[in-house]
């Protein structure tokens, strides 16, 4: 019964999410993005830690500056000049909430 | 969380950041990762992230007491032993290059904290840091070497000539 009870309200949050972000490159990015606040992250090192084509990387931001969850600006790093990405208050409590259900989804079809 | 402590060790590096420029704020990162590791404690937390190990705490403390940041502004003195830690520090890494300073957080977190083989933690850091040249990332490696583990004076030549070696033929590099 109770395990029914929780199916429904996770039936009923999911709702509330922005499915269009639940790809596992959208999801590593806001995470990882969210995880550096302020501080942001800059292209080449997103690049370097998922390893995806420029495409794929590039498409995805933009998607995620374009949902409003994420920023991007112009950094200077040893003389150089680099794009970084900084989560938004928006992204970030998205991510909060994606979080907090995909726990709660998992613990719902956890081993008992 | 000793953000008082963090200052003194800027303070005695002679490291004035300007905590909007996002490259201070990756070098003072960086800074008190190694330091910590060196054993002088601020009590930050540091977890892998993108960007290597990285504390967010940090970052917040550092944006919240801003003033006194960027004044080095602090009532925490270094003892003998923590002083001759930022000593070596500053020999080591003199100019605050953010490129070594990432490569050395980096390795230093993989080989000292994960406690992984020389090239396991190599491989992550190239991994990781791909977009470093290998004359940066043999640079960052070496002195994360120097800095954090105690090797016999042989072995401390040998890493000595190697580092220079790739310094040298970056410098040659960069003249054209």
């Amino acid at each position: 019964m109770m395990m029914n009870n929780d199916f429904l309200s996770l039936i009923k949050e999911s709702e509330a999410l922005n499915s269009s972000v639940f790809s596992l490159i959208r999801l590593q990015l806001l995470s990882s993005i969210a995880d550096v606040g302020k501080d942001g992250v800059a292209y080449r090192e997103l690049k370097a830690a998922f390893g995806v084509s420029d495409g794929a990387l590039f498409t995805n931001l933009k998607f995620l500056e374009e949902t409003g969850y994420v920023t991007s600006k112009e950094i200077t790093l040893e003389g150089k000049k680099l794009q970084s990405y900084q989560i938004t208050q928006e992204g970030l409590l998205a991510w909060e909430q994606i979080k907090k259900w995909l726990k709660k989804f998992v613990e719902c079809g956890g081993e008992k | 969380m000793d953000l008082d402590k963090v200052v003194a060790c800027l303070k005695e590096i002679g490291f004035e950041p300007k905590i909007n420029d996002f490259q201070d704020r990756l070098v003072i990162q960086k800074v008190v990762y190694l330091l910590q590791r060196k054993g002088i404690n601020s009590n930050f937390e540091y977890n892998l992230h993108v960007r290597g190990p990285y504390s967010p705490e940090l970052t917040k403390e550092i944006y919240d007491h801003k003033r006194s940041v960027e004044k080095l502004e602090t009532s925490s003195k270094l003892n003998n032993a923590e002083s001759k830690a930022v000593e070596e520090f500053k020999e080591l890494f003199s100019g605050l290059k953010p490129s070594i300073l990432e490569v050395a957080a980096t390795y230093s977190y993989f080989a000292f904290e994960r406690h992984q083989d020389v090239m396991t933690a190599l491989q992550n850091v190239k991994r990781m840091k791909s977009f470093y040249s290998e004359a940066q990332i043999a640079v960052g490696v070496s002195k994360a070497k120097e800095f954090l583990f105690q090797p016999s004076e042989k072995e401390l030549a040998e890493m000595k000539e190697e580092s220079k070696a790739w310094q040298d033929a970056s410098l040659k590099n960069m003249r054209g």
